[in-house]
């Protein structure tokens, strides 16, 4: 992928698109995540934008702004990576909709993983 | 206008979605918030997802029975499914997690403690772990469980809202 290209990636219901840009790798959700095992879509997007962002020095933007639903184990990729951000170096920062009821209990309990130098945020916006 | 719904889903992962609108669109009618429509739908579904995961589906006419009541001042969601000897183990899960949610005053406080745990599992480990727990916190209901005559699982998640 060359710098500021967009990529696509479509699994059943759900949609993520990767956009990267000068400063961050966006990640943006949209859709409904409702496998089985979404883990085995959802993992290697994410692993290979950290690797991609640590090599550019880039932050990783997790947009779910535009997502309408998520099965809880479609929670589980997210949060392992995001315990493996808080305990190396990736920057890397959780975006939701804070209007959204689902979306503020489920992802405003993603804080636990936030660091105190803000390298690992979560923002309700 | 009808109080209850009952859905006879088939035990095949793309028919939860199905069900989901079902529900969604039943809860909607009854002029639930969105906020409550769509805690109450991830009950629904987070519940069959694990009936099509656990529930053992023998016969060709076995299905998951799923059953919405709303009543005066709380909801009640119950999934139904066969299981059979070799779902042993599951049961004996769903009692040691429902009571381990019972066990702390605040939901939150078990499914913070949950996500801490499941985080940190290997990357590839398929388990997620969090369901019955974010019934718990997201869907701030009450779970219970019990195994009936003809070994049917019956799980119930009860809910005020």
């Amino acid at each position: 992928m060359t710098a500021r290209e967009k990529e696509t990636f479509v699994g059943n219901l759900l949609k993520i698109e990767l956009e990267e840009k000068k400063d961050t790798i966006n990640i943006s959700w949209s859709g409904k995540s409702v496998d089985r095992e979404p883990g085995k879509f959802i993992t290697p997007i994410l692993v290979n934008a950290i690797r991609r962002s640590s090599g550019l020095n880039k932050k990783i933007i997790l947009d779910f702004r535009k997502l309408d639903y998520m099965n809880s184990s479609s929670i589980t990729p997210v949060i392992k990576i995001l315990e493996r951000a808080k305990r190396g170096r990736t920057q890397i920062g959780v975006v939701y909709k804070k209007s959204l009821k689902w979306q503020d209990l489920s992802f405003s309990a993603l804080e636990i993983f936030k660091t105190k130098d803000g390298r690992v945020e979560i923002k309700g916006l | 206008m009808e109080r209850s719904l009952k859905v006879l889903v088939e035990p095949a992962w793309d028919e939860i979605e199905k069900a989901r609108n079902t529900s969604s669109d039943f809860l909607n009618a009854h002029g639930l918030s969105n906020d409550a429509v769509h805690a109450l739908t991830m009950v629904v579904s987070e519940l069959i997802e694990n009936s099509v995961k656990y529930g053992k589906f023998a016969a060709p006419e076995s299905k998951v029975v799923v059953t919405i009541d709303i009543e005066e001042s709380m909801i009640s969601v119950e999934v139904v499914n066969p299981v059979d000897e070799t779902a042993y183990k599951h049961l004996k899960n769903l009692d040691r997690t429902i009571q381990w949610i019972r066990g702390h005053q605040d939901p939150f406080e078990a499914y913070i403690e949950r996500l801490r745990e499941v985080s940190k599992r290997p990357l590839d480990d398929k388990e997620s772990g969090l369901g019955l727990v974010r019934i718990s916190y997201e869907g701030r209901s009450i779970l219970d469980f019990f195994l009936g005559e003809n070994d049917l699982l019956s799980v119930s998640a009860i809910s005020h809202y």
